[in-house]
């Protein structure tokens, strides 16, 4: 059936199946790769994107679940708080292979949504579900804790 | 893993000289539309509108690869280094590895096979470009710099774009011995540098193209049934149901499994539930860990392969009163990089195009064209970035490469074929598994003074492509590195191996034979510390010959403040050494045990690579491995259950979490000496450093992965 998502700020209508992932429908159907696929079961982050501002896995979210809310993802242009994690993320020479930072950096937008200035204990938690295998954590709690210095 | 005796004898001189050959170019045609330039050659393209592109025929897969060989290259061409672009090579023979006639990256080989090779060919270019625009502006070389993509005449201040004299470069002669900088008068190379900002922008943007993100008029995307059962084949199978299904184009038998084409992924993946297929499961089905572990262990009392035999260590037992034994079971493991496994593929009749993240683009061209029935110069190929590998990408029985191919044959459409995670984490290539038994002797004074092993697992090179240099007397180079070679000053060994057999496919794990070697030997040295009474950093010195591994024994225990570290309770400190891939790396590790869980705190890594081309990149790499080792140490594991692995997905098969990861202090020695790798080193001494710290804490030694404490 015939469904209507905004992403980044763009109406978007796609004759779907209602139960085929938010993830699917972003890669697949919009061309917007940037929002990864690691393990389809919400057991890694590397596909969350923001539902109205708070942190979703983009795997475990059917379209029909989408509705009108606004979908942020990696390629937004005019999210600022994304905007400014991306940019303390190379300036902390975050990535290494790179491919769970976009769920990296949306988590982290989540987070910082909610909470703008974490504690290390904070950052842990939250970012406890997002696998990266090079093991650029550190880097990642330091990015995220220098991007709140300087909002 | 480096064999030295592999090297190419091409020398790098040879190699500049290609700079000037004109490269097929096919599969780079859409690039020569900005008019006229030096283009295409083999590592640098000048644009007239002074793009600068350094083309790579390593592949990035998150190592830092092109950010430290351009650095190379930028060091002698004086580029905008902000401005250039990177380019994947296509495969040609200029772009073979340090292994041999093939284009591979792994072995942590990339800088120790190609910096002097690079930096010779940014002097060459950046001569030639000073020779051009002397003869254009009549006056001597002398007299000429260049600086950021630009030729400048000293005197008059007038400039020349690189991408303006271009054109001059194509007919000129390619200087034969242009002068290198020595390492020590280098300016940039050896500078701490981050990721190049166009890498690490499209990284964190979301806009660089990964293998899974390929996307191209008309596609489609195919999942994939594997049997669960190793090395079970389909007897029949009934795909009406799944032909039923939303978007599904097409069901076609491939020789690993079942594909089903679909319009999108989503839907081929869907589909895969509603096929119904018998299968032969074969002998396997029988098989569970217990068997396995038992085969082992029963195999172990028969004399094995010899790895080393030197000395007389029977003797060495005799005349000893203190023997030290310990068997070490390290499971089976899978890579599990984050993206997962993917092909993307387009057959037409006589020539194809595809896209692959695999980590030797010769053998995927091989397999191309094997399976297509294409002639090597008609396959277009391309490189994505690869998001991440630790030697899964470099598959040997070319798994994914061939599920692509074979599910792209012959269909009049590209085809994405993606793996599931559970593909992944279920369809084998595994590190191997390995039971290592040892057995030490220590004389009066409580040096080792017999080294016995035995060491059983299946062979990674046995019946692959790389037998003839991985696979040698019945011992398999991946059970042997680090263990016959380890560094300490010890007169007898009897080291025996065992190849055991199985439908599981086994592969390199980052740092390979090192993953099991390095916690095995230097476990069991620390073992002889502590019945000699004596500091395990000590005791390793006095040991040890090479003033090598001395210096960063004594580098690790300084920066770790090693001797005023604080007894508390539950607080544990442990060191390991180990050489790999031409670097040596020590590290301290501090755990923190309560209850029956631990954490690793900290760890202090001491690093010689002979000279850090990118100091950060050492880091960067250096404190990746430590997280990637630390998933084994506590967590990750293949379990075979009724011939199939038990673990699925991120949920069984667990890894480090940010939750998991210490604080790494790195230091950097420079020694001057041979250039080693840098991407797997830092894995095997944290394999051992983080037991060994363990048993300070709780005063129990932990010889098996992934570790479970005991009360």
């Amino acid at each position: 059936m015939l469904n209507k998502i905004i992403v980044d700020e763009k109406e978007y209508s796609i004759d779907i199946d209602t139960e085929t992932p938010l993830l699917w429908v972003l890669r697949d159907h919009l061309n917007l790769t940037g929002t990864k696929f690691g393990c389809g079961v919400g057991q890694c982050g590397a596909c969350t994107v923001l539902l109205n501002e708070k942190a979703v896995r983009a795997c475990q979210t059917p379209i029909s679940e989408v509705g009108s809310n606004k979908v942020t993802t990696i390629e937004t242009t005019i999210d600022k708080t994304v905007q400014n994690l991306q940019k303390f993320w190379v300036q902390e020479d975050v990535v290494q292979c790179g491919y769970c930072q976009s769920g990296q950096i949306m988590n982290a937008a989540g987070l910082l949504k909610t909470n703008p200035t974490p504690n290390d204990d904070e950052i842990i938690q939250a970012m406890d579900g997002n696998i990266c295998r090079c093991g650029t954590y550190s880097k990642i709690k330091t990015a995220i804790k220098a991007s709140t210095v300087e909002v | 893993m480096i064999r030295r005796d592999f090297l190419k004898t091409t020398s790098v001189v040879t190699s500049a000289f290609v700079l000037g050959f004109y490269l097929p170019t096919k599969s780079r045609a859409s690039d020569t539309k900005s008019t006229k330039a030096l283009q295409p050659n083999a590592f640098i393209e000048i644009t007239s509108d002074n793009q600068i592109n350094f083309i790579m025929g390593q592949v990035e897969m998150g190592q830092g690869t092109y950010t430290t060989l351009a650095m190379c290259i930028a060091e002698e061409l004086n580029v905008d280094w902000e401005k250039i672009n990177f380019k994947p090579a296509t495969v040609n023979p200029i772009y073979n590895s340090y292994f041999g006639p093939l284009m591979i990256t792994g072995g942590s080989s990339s800088i120790i096979g190609k910096q002097l090779e690079m930096r010779t060919i940014g002097a060459a270019v950046n001569k030639m470009l000073i020779t051009a625009a002397a003869k254009r502006w009549k006056i001597r070389a002398y007299d000429i710099y260049t600086k950021d993509s630009k030729v400048f005449n000293k005197k008059t201040k007038e400039s020349f774009t690189f991408g303006e004299l271009s054109l001059d470069l194509t007919t000129m002669e390619i200087p034969k011995n242009p002068k290198v900088k020595d390492l020590k008068d280098c300016k940039f190379i050896g500078q701490p540098q981050p990721r190049h900002p166009k890498e690490s922008w499209a990284k964190v943007t979301g806009k660089a193209e990964f293998g899974i993100d390929i996307r191209v008029d008309d596609m489609k995307y195919a999942a994939i049934l594997h049997p669960q059962v190793f090395g079970a084949k389909i007897k029949s199978y009934d795909a009406s149901k799944a032909l039923e299904k939303n978007g599904v184009i097409k069901v076609k038998q491939i020789p690993t499994g079942i594909a089903v084409i679909a319009q999108y992924w989503w839907q081929a993946k869907e589909a895969l539930s509603e096929l119904e297929v018998v299968w032969d499961k074969g002998t396997f089905e029988n098989i569970s860990e217990k068997d396995l572990d038992d085969e082992y262990s029963n195999v172990m009392k028969t004399d094995g392969s010899s790895i080393r035999k030197d000395g007389d260590s029977q003797k060495a037992f005799k005349d000893t009163n203190k023997v030290i034994e310990a068997e070490y079971n390290f499971p089976f493991l899978a890579h599990a990089p984050m993206e997962p496994l993917s092909f993307l593929a387009h057959h037409e009749k006589d020539k194809a195009t595809i896209w692959s993240s695999a980590q030797s683009q010769t053998l995927t061209l091989g397999v191309a064209i094997k399976v297509l029935g294409v002639k090597a110069e008609n396959i277009t190929y391309n490189t994505p970035y690869l998001g991440g590998a630790f030697g899964r990408r470099g598959t040997i029985n070319a798994d994914f490469v061939l599920d692509g191919l074979y599910v792209a044959k012959d269909e009049s459409y590209p085809i994405m074929t993606l793996w599931t995670r559970e593909d992944d984490i279920k369809m084998g290539n595994y590190r191997p598994k390995y039971k290592n038994k040892v057995k030490i002797a220590l004389d009066t004074q409580g040096k080792i003074s017999s080294f016995d092993a035995k060491i059983v697992s299946q062979s990674i090179f046995k019946g692959s492509p790389f037998e003839a240099f991985g696979y040698q007397n019945g011992v398999d180079g991946a059970q042997k590195e680090g263990l016959a070679d380890h560094p300490y000053d010890i007169n007898n060994h009897d080291m025996q191996a065992y190849t055991m057999n199985s439908p599981i496919p086994v592969l390199w794990w980052r740092s390979v034979g090192h993953t099991q070697s390095g916690p095995t030997v230097e476990g069991i040295v620390d073992e002889a510390a502590f019945a000699a009474g004596i500091d395990p950093i000590e005791y390793r010195i006095n040991m040890l010959t090479d003033q090598r591994f001395i210096n960063i024994l004594e580098d690790v225990a300084k920066k770790s403040d090693w001797v005023n570290r604080k007894k508390e309770t539950n607080v544990g400190y442990g060191v390991a050494i180990h050489e790999s891939f031409g670097t040596i790396c020590a590290q301290v590790a501090k755990v923190r045990v309560s209850q029956n869980d631990f954490k690793v705190e900290k760890v202090w890594a001491s690093v010689d690579c002979g000279f850090a081309f990118n100091p950060q990149n050492v880091e960067n790499q250096i404190t990746g491995s430590i997280n990637f080792g630390i998933a084994a140490l506590k967590y990750s594991k293949i379990t075979i259950q009724n011939g199939e692995a038990i673990q699925s997905n991120f949920y069984d098969y667990l890894v480090s979490r940010i939750s998991d990861a210490p604080e790494v202090v790195v230091s950097i020695i420079n020694s001057g000496e041979k250039i080693g790798g840098i991407g797997e080193p830092g894995v095997p001494p944290i394999l051992a450093a983080v037991p060994n710290a363990l048993f300070d804490a709780t005063g129990k030694r932990y010889h098996s992965m992934p570790i479970k404490l005991r009360s």
